[in-house]
């Protein structure tokens, strides 16, 4: 868990981390060492499987933010109304 | 002879970044309200011509990871960046700019809270703000012109502080201005709650029963009542709600009843949205 919380906050907190993140997800993913279901849920950025397998909601909500991702979109994400 | 500090003003407000992000979605009504006590807040600190603000906030993973999370934390820097990240700031609509710090003031809150028994994490440089203090600034402070010290509580990730020690923290606060010399006026300025949900699938509703039945104990000044919480308890407002703890804070700090000065919830805000002063 602490190794996608981190991830999310550096992508969050470090520029190159979000560019890197957006141009090589697996890369990075590699990097961090995320593996199984949670390299799927980060990839596609499925913030509802994530949340509800103990991410905390903070770390996601301002990572999409970093990732600007639209606000409505992520709502519409976690609600499960769009897959 | 020396005279020694006091706590002159205390006050409270929401920091969801829609008050300064996207003002213009809520109610006409309910955006005027919170505008105008806010425009009162900054009238009446700007009266109290304080020294230096202790600003109390949560922080939203800025700064603190779940490698490094502390329930408290003083800053004690001389200056602060906010918003964090260029994405931020359009985000809460506030330029990137820095804040002064009042850095004596915030060193010796440290070294008092210490003496106290409290044992707040220090950090003495690099604290970045998000909407925790950008957002209310803009309205309370919009040519920052007052010195910070940045005090965070921890409301993002449980276990957090409880009620009780969230009110101490304050009650600590308040000593360590009243001892010390150097820093004659201080404004203690909490922000954040009510009830929201943050990044949660319920996100946009709000709890009034909560938001309503936390103002009437904090109008009360009452310790009793103002702590009598369970995480569990301030859970049902959402995860967001437990920034009151930040509100506890200067509730302690102020050791007096409060007047709630609006109210409103504002589904597109986010949050229960509210604005309050100390009956000091």
């Amino acid at each position: 868990m602490y190794s996608i919380h981190r991830l999310l906050w550096d992508i969050r907190r470090h520029p190159d981390v979000a560019a890197r993140y957006r141009s090589s997800p697996d890369e990075v993913l590699d990097a961090y060492g995320i593996t199984g279901e949670f390299r799927t849920w980060m990839k596609d950025l499925d913030f509802k499987s994530m949340y509800e397998h103990g991410v905390n909601p903070y770390l996601m909500f301002f990572c999409a933010i970093q990732l600007e991702v639209d606000r409505a979109a992520y709502q519409a994400q976690i609600r499960g109304e769009k897959s | 002879m020396s005279t020694y500090g006091r706590i002159v003003g205390a006050f409270a407000a929401s920091h969801a970044p829609g008050i300064t992000g996207w003002p213009e979605r809520a109610a006409s009504d309910a955006r005027a309200a919170v505008e105008q006590a806010f425009t009162e807040v900054r009238h009446r600190i700007e009266e109290l011509e304080p020294d230096a603000v202790i600003a109390v906030s949560v922080e939203h993973f800025t700064n603190f990871h779940l490698g490094n999370l502390p329930a408290f934390a003083i800053a004690t820097g001389d200056s602060y960046l906010g918003p964090s990240t260029p994405e931020m700031a359009r985000f809460v609509n506030v330029e990137q700019h820095s804040y002064p710090g009042a850095a004596a003031l915030g060193s010796h809150l440290y070294s008092f809270a210490l003496g106290a028994e409290f044992d707040p994490a220090l950090v003495e440089g690099g604290l970045e703000f998000d909407e925790n203090f950008c957002v209310p600034l803009k309205h309370l402070d919009p040519g920052s012109k007052y010195p910070l010290v940045p005090v965070i509580v921890n409301g993002v990730n449980p276990p957090w502080p409880t009620p009780k020690r969230c009110y101490d923290f304050g009650r600590m606060i308040r000593g360590a201005v009243e001892n010390q010399t150097e820093v004659k006026r201080v404004v203690v300025l909490a922000t954040g709650g009510l009830s929201h949900w943050v990044g949660l699938p319920e996100s946009g509703h709000i709890n009034e029963e909560f938001d309503r039945d936390f103002m009437s104990r904090l109008e009360s000044g009452d310790p009793e009542r103002l702590t009598d919480y369970t995480g569990e308890e301030i859970d049902r407002a959402g995860n967001g709600a437990h920034e009151i703890r930040t509100w506890l804070v200067a509730a302690g700090a102020a050791g007096v009843g409060f007047d709630v000065l609006a109210y409103a919830p504002v589904p597109v805000w986010l949050t229960g949205t509210a604005v309050a002063a100390a009956r000091l």
